[in-house]
């Protein structure tokens, strides 16, 4: 007993097991057992054939951690194909599907931009405020004008308080003016005067 | 020579660097880190047969160099550490995760093979040994249990380092005195070498966290500590070394992080546990 050397072999290379094919892979998102299904996504990720396939798991996959592995492996193409066959999701009424959703899409710049349009006029207020959070973490030099135009022109209060969430991380006393005319535009809105109140005390420095 | 001048690098091509570096890594350079970047680059070129960053990079990228794509990785991989840091880490691993690991694996007789331990990146090996020092001075259970300590880096410099067990004495600074004189071979200039039963009780592996494939060699880790290496990766960088993290541990094992990071703000797939000595994760039970 003590401390034991792993009896060879020492490299991982030399231990890999030959990775299964793509039909195989494609097959294991069926496997019951929901580890299997989770590694066979994860596996899929340079398989571009495999996409449709992926994306039609993302609303009907029910383990909350093979969703997570199908989502990695699809916002690692970030392709306007799975922006736009993960957008849908955003419309879900289930939580945990559209917040992982946005997870994702935060994670896709190269391809979420063009679905602004289209997301920021949704005739459904949720999906602008899911928006908000994806452009909340999206590493995109535009995010922050974009969140500004939610303030400024959305005309439902509970997404311009979403988008004032979503950029206070980032804000500068520069931003205060917007808050406060995002107030005056929503004079009783409670939550959103709340948020404006809390934060700027920080952006002007007079905390 | 001044390392701009060497480089030359372009804004451009700084861009056109970090593209490529990320999507060989998942590590993702900011322009904060130009200066950084451009001095590790301007090495990898005095190292190789090249003398512009033009035909370097075009090389790097077409010829499929594993040599020159391996010391850009070993320049641009940071690896300051030294033993016993973030040791409340280790004291909770001591005190909590390990008592709980093995009363998962059904007690200490009863459990079907080692305790496993991966720590990565393991740089130069500073954490490794730690761990094996403070499992061997202060762990009751040391002597009827067997564990598997392992080390694994992207960087194939720093794991020969780790192999060799050499440390000045800086990196040694916290080790008690009465462990360094008994783990330790004083080797001159200031230098001591971990002595040869740790480390032939390492087991070091060159291996990229973000690595889906190849990370699949890795399984059935109790605890794992994965420290200060994911704040250098992007969100979809982050997200996947956490699946991959995910697979090479066991249901119920243990995740340590470095102390300003957050899995949270990654992925939800490990469940956060408060310890007495800290934030830690676990890979569900319930899961297999």
């Amino acid at each position: 007993m003590g401390l034991v050397r792993k009896q060879a072999p020492q490299q991982p290379e030399e231990v890999l097991p030959e990775p299964p094919d793509t039909g195989t892979l494609l097959s294991q998102l069926d496997d019951p057992d929901p580890d299997c299904r989770r590694e066979a996504a994860l596996g899929l990720v340079d398989v571009a054939e495999a996409v449709p396939e992926l994306l039609a798991r993302v609303g009907t996959e029910e383990d909350p951690r093979v969703l997570e592995s199908i989502l990695t492996t699809l916002a690692a193409r970030d392709t306007e194909e799975v922006a736009g066959g993960l957008a849908v999701h955003l419309a879900s009424d289930e939580a945990v599907l559209r917040t992982a959703v946005a997870a994702a899409l935060a994670t896709m710049p190269q391809s979420v931009p063009a679905l602004l349009p289209n997301l920021l006029a949704a005739p459904d207020h949720d999906v602008r405020v899911m928006t908000a959070m994806v452009l909340a973490d999206l590493p995109h030099p535009e995010a922050h004008t974009w969140l500004v135009k939610m303030i400024c022109e959305d005309p439902h209060p509970n997404v311009v308080t979403g988008a004032i969430d979503a950029l206070l991380p980032s804000a500068t006393a520069e931003d205060a003016q917007l808050l406060r005319d995002a107030v005056e535009r929503f004079p009783d809105d409670p939550f959103l005067r709340f948020t404006v109140n809390a934060a700027l005390p920080r952006l002007t420095g007079t905390a | 020579m001044t390392s701009a001048a060497a480089t030359g690098l372009s804004d451009a091509d700084f861009t056109r660097f970090c593209d490529y570096f990320y999507k060989r890594t998942g590590i993702h350079f900011t322009a904060s880190k130009r200066y950084f970047v451009d001095k590790r680059i301007d090495a990898c070129i005095r190292n190789s047969r090249y003398d512009t960053f033009a035909s370097w990079f075009a090389a790097l990228r077409t010829a499929d160099r594993g040599d020159m794509v391996q010391d850009l990785i070993n320049q641009l991989t940071v690896n300051e550490t030294y033993f016993l840091r973030e040791d409340y880490q280790f004291d909770a691993m001591l005190s909590t995760v390990l008592p709980n690991v093995l009363a998962a694996r059904g007690g200490v007789g009863r459990m079907t093979g080692p305790v496993k331990i991966l720590s990565l990146p393991c740089s130069t090996g500073e954490e490794p040994y730690s761990i094996a020092l403070r499992l061997l001075e202060e762990w009751d259970q040391i002597d009827h249990v067997d564990v598997e300590i392992h080390g694994a880096d992207i960087d194939s410099d720093v794991l020969a380092k780790a192999a060799h067990a050499s440390y000045g004495e800086r990196s040694v600074q916290r080790v008690p005195k009465t462990w360094l004189s008994k783990y330790f071979v004083a080797v001159g200039s200031g230098r001591y070498q971990v002595d040869e039963g740790i480390r032939s009780a390492v087991t070091l592996h060159r291996v990229n966290i973000c690595d889906t494939a190849s990370m699949r060699a890795f399984r059935d880790f109790d605890v794992v500590f994965c420290r200060n290496v994911l704040i250098y990766f992007d969100e979809l960088s982050s997200r996947r070394a956490a699946e991959n993290l995910y697979g090479a541990m066991r249901p119920g094992g243990y995740l340590f992080l470095g102390h300003s990071e957050s899995m949270s703000r990654i992925s939800p797939i490990f469940t956060p546990t408060r310890l007495p000595e800290g934030l830690v994760y676990q890979r569900p039970s319930g899961a297999k």
